[in-house]
């Protein structure tokens, strides 16, 4: 059981919940309860980002996803289609930020048939999301950047968290690679970016994560929304820096004969006899 | 004014005026009361001789033992009080042992000589047992459990003794000889204890860079038997040889049948002088 | 969520309870993993011992050029994986004594001697170990021949001819016993699967698997130091790998 088990520093998570949970399931068998009990949620390293410009917002992510301290994707993709004006970065674990962002845009394509317009507002997608992830009480565990263009506001951009809160702001990184994206933004993020500008600081920022955050890695991809929400950039490998640096001249030859021969059993042909019964 | 000799020699941590240690001293000349002892060097191994006092026909020779393995690639024979040589005898067997537990490799035998030495200077009122930080390895991990008999006294008047060790490691055969000082010496070939001024002319004489280790155990036989009161025999005398194995050295003790055989190819190359 | 309050647990909790909480409190946590990855092997004439100079803590990367192996001889070098405070801690130990070594027997240790020696300092700290993953190369004083030591953190050793440690241990030691050791060859004489490598060949191939566990270890990377011990003398070299 998780509260048996010798911890190492100082790691409460879960300790309350798994005590309220033990005293209620005083019945139930051991295998059971250190079924639910041990499996703590699984958090993915990433690097998203984004920032509006004055026509438009851009959005970034990194291209790496991890497995504890494994690669496990060298260049997935993480800027989600929310509707044909809205996209949204996903950090978190990939089931979760998939699942979620598909369940919102058919919402999306629904409202969108439902009140007859061409675009859905942003802060639509943004407030399904928020309760969402609300009624989840952040056992979803998606962290997103949200990011659109629409009629109704124009250029929006939004942070959406896994408990359910929400900021809007005009430059936002989120991800384990976040502090390192902010801390671009930080330093050379303006009021008048262009949109060539604003590119460039999403992918500086998103760099950043992919050098400094070990969670973080890869590729930056790319994708700006723009003119009234009615054009649409996605640079799917906008900046491919971190390729392999060598590899053996020679590959790797492996010899006739290297997987062993265990047994061996030859037959010229099979004779099929057919065989009346007697009934 | 100066204090006569007579009470400048009682202490053993108290200097003469005229800088020296008389309870050192002492001890030194304790040696040259000792059995004879004799060690050649040559390029194929080096061998000891050594003469046993059978003072009494109703002593059983074997009993006496003179020659005694330190590893199995070095050996020492003794000279002057042989109960003290026994204290430093264990500390080299502990220490070639601690040696191959952190090493696992013979110990060289020089380092041997060192740590008999280290051992020979541990006398006075204060003859305490190294203390943690001086541990010739240092803490680390000798995992020796030494600690405990290490702080135990060790003497409270120098050794009475001086030895002749002989081994064989990665640089050859070699011959070294401790004394009460805490001083060792390597020589090509050395004579030890009652007779050993004597002794150390004819060896002087008679050494030649060129020896075989046959040779040198003839030269042993021949040097002992001149200086020896009584007749020489295989009863009372002890032979032993390290013969290069390798990096390291073989130790062999001569039995009886074989100390004769010596005796008796010795008499026959005998030179009459 | 945050440490519970005091107050709180008296009130929800019964006493057995509120004893683990607080015996938990006083959990205490010495060691950190830095990750990285450690490699030797050994050839005829030659030993190779490389490892990455990457040391992170988490998902950060505090150093990109902390090096993880120590030359202790000109016939030996160690590398170790691990914590990177105990590394430098054991890798000084070691050096002095050597040192100690050299003035009180008047010789370098040999490979053998070394070997036998970090195991018993590394046995030493028993029930404290110092957190380390060791691979020590070089080369026999006599024989010229190459050999290399793998360890446990408490001094359990083996002399073998390749052995990888640390983060990438997983990713590179099957590709190591497959191309060199020649683990999957059931059907010949077990003097016989080791493959022979020429030195170049070796270190191709070591920079080949750093390479490949950069790609998928995010606690390798960076750059690959490699020291490869011949009869002339140790080499050090270096190799950018990659980054993210």
């Amino acid at each position: 059981m998780l509260l048996e088990q010798d911890f190492q520093g100082f790691s409460f998570d879960l300790f309350l919940r798994n005590q309220q949970l033990l005293r209620r399931w005083s019945n139930e068998s051991k295998e059971r309860i250190e079924n639910v009990l041990a499996k703590p949620p699984r958090k993915t390293g990433t690097t998203i980002a984004g920032v509006l410009f004055a026509g438009g917002v851009v959005l970034g992510a990194d291209t790496r996803a991890t497995e504890g301290n494994v690669v496990a994707d060298k260049n997935c993709s993480k800027i989600h289609y929310i509707a044909s004006n809205i996209y949204c970065c996903g950090a978190g674990t990939a089931a979760d930020t998939e699942a979620t962002t598909q369940l919102i845009a058919s919402q999306m394509e629904l409202h969108r048939q439902a009140v007859d317009r061409d675009l859905v507002p942003v802060a639509a997608a943004m407030t399904r999301l928020k309760h969402y992830l609300f009624r989840y009480q952040g056992y979803i565990s998606a962290a997103l950047v949200l990011g659109g263009v629409d009629e109704l506001n124009g250029p929006s951009l939004y942070t959406v968290y896994p408990h359910g809160s929400v900021d809007q702001l005009p430059y936002v990184s989120m991800g384990s690679g976040s502090l390192a994206a902010m801390a671009v933004f930080e330093a050379r993020w303006h009021e008048a970016l262009t949109e060539e500008e604003a590119k460039c600081l999403v992918y500086e920022a998103i760099s950043a994560g992919i050098e400094n955050d070990l969670g973080s890695g890869s590729n930056v991809d790319l994708c700006v929304v723009k003119n009234g929400g009615r054009a649409v950039d996605y640079l799917r490998g906008y900046a491919k820096e971190n390729v392999r640096v060598y590899r053996k001249p020679t590959g790797h030859v492996f010899a006739r004969g290297t997987t062993a021969v265990l047994a061996q059993e030859l037959r010229k042909y099979v004779q099929v006899t057919r065989v009346v019964s007697d009934l | 004014m100066f204090l006569s000799r007579s009470e400048y020699d009682r202490g053993v941590n108290t200097f003469s005026p005229e800088g020296r240690l008389f309870q050192v001293e002492y001890a030194l000349e304790a040696i040259k009361l000792g059995s004879t002892a004799v060690g050649i060097q040559c390029a194929d191994g080096v061998v000891l001789a050594v003469e046993k006092r059978v003072t009494s026909p109703l002593i059983e020779p074997r009993s006496i033992e003179k020659i005694v393995e330190i590893d199995t690639h070095i050996c020492a024979t003794m000279s002057g009080l042989t109960a003290d040589a026994r204290t430093l005898v264990q500390h080299a067997r502990t220490e070639a042992q601690n040696h191959r537990f952190n090493y696992e490799e013979p110990m060289p035998v020089e380092s041997v000589a060192q740590a008999v030495c280290d051992l020979a200077l541990r006398f006075g009122e204060s003859g305490y047992g190294e203390d943690d930080g001086e541990d010739e390895d240092g803490g680390g991990g000798d995992g020796s459990g030494q600690r405990g008999r290490n702080n135990a006294p060790v003497m409270s008047r120098p050794f009475g003794v001086a030895l002749l060790l002989a081994g064989c490691d990665e640089r050859g055969p070699a011959l070294y000889t401790t004394d009460p000082s805490g001083t060792y010496t390597r020589w090509l070939a050395k004579a030890i204890g009652a007779g050993g001024e004597s002794a150390q002319v004819v060896l002087e004489e008679r050494y030649r860079r060129d020896l075989s280790l046959a040779e040198a155990e003839a030269i042993a036989l021949q040097v002992l038997r001149q200086v020896m009161e009584e007749k020489l025999g295989a009863k009372n005398i002890e032979m032993a040889r390290v013969v290069p194995d390798g990096k390291s050295g073989r130790f062999e003790l001569y039995s009886m049948e074989r100390l004769k055989a010596c005796i008796e190819s010795m008499s026959m190359t005998d030179s009459p002088r | 969520m945050s440490h519970p309050d005091p107050g709180f647990v008296s009130m929800s909790f019964d006493s057995d309870t509120q004893r683990k909480i607080v015996s938990h409190q006083r959990t205490w946590s010495p060691y950190v993993d830095n990750g990285g990855t450690v490699l030797a092997l050994a050839g005829r004439d030659y030993a190779i011992v490389a490892a990455d100079t990457r040391l992170s803590v988490g998902f950060s990367i505090p150093s990109r050029n902390f090096t993880k192996i120590v030359q202790l001889t000109d016939q030996a070098v160690l590398a170790s994986a691990g914590m990177g405070a105990d590394r430098q801690y054991l890798h000084k130990i070691l050096r002095s004594r050597l040192e100690i070594y050299r003035y009180q027997h008047q010789k370098e240790m040999s490979l053998g001697a070394i070997a036998q020696l970090l195991s018993n300092t590394l046995y030493s700290r028993r029930f404290f170990p110092i957190y380390a993953f060791n691979v020590l190369g070089g080369i026999d004083a006599n024989t010229g021949e190459g050999f290399v030591f793998g360890y446990d953190a408490i001094g359990s050793f083996e002399k073998v001819k390749v052995v990888c440690s640390g983060s990438g241990q997983t990713l590179v030691q099957p590709v190591l016993d497959q191309q060199l050791a020649g683990r999957q060859k059931y059907d010949v004489p077990d003097d016989q699967r080791m493959a022979s490598l020429s030195l170049a060949e070796a270190i191709e191939l070591t920079r080949d698997v750093f390479n490949s566990a950069a790609e998928r270890d995010i606690l390798t990377g960076d750059a690959l130091e490699l020291y490869a011990v011949t009869a002339s003398g140790v080499r050090c070299e270096r190799f950018e790998l990659r980054r993210d």
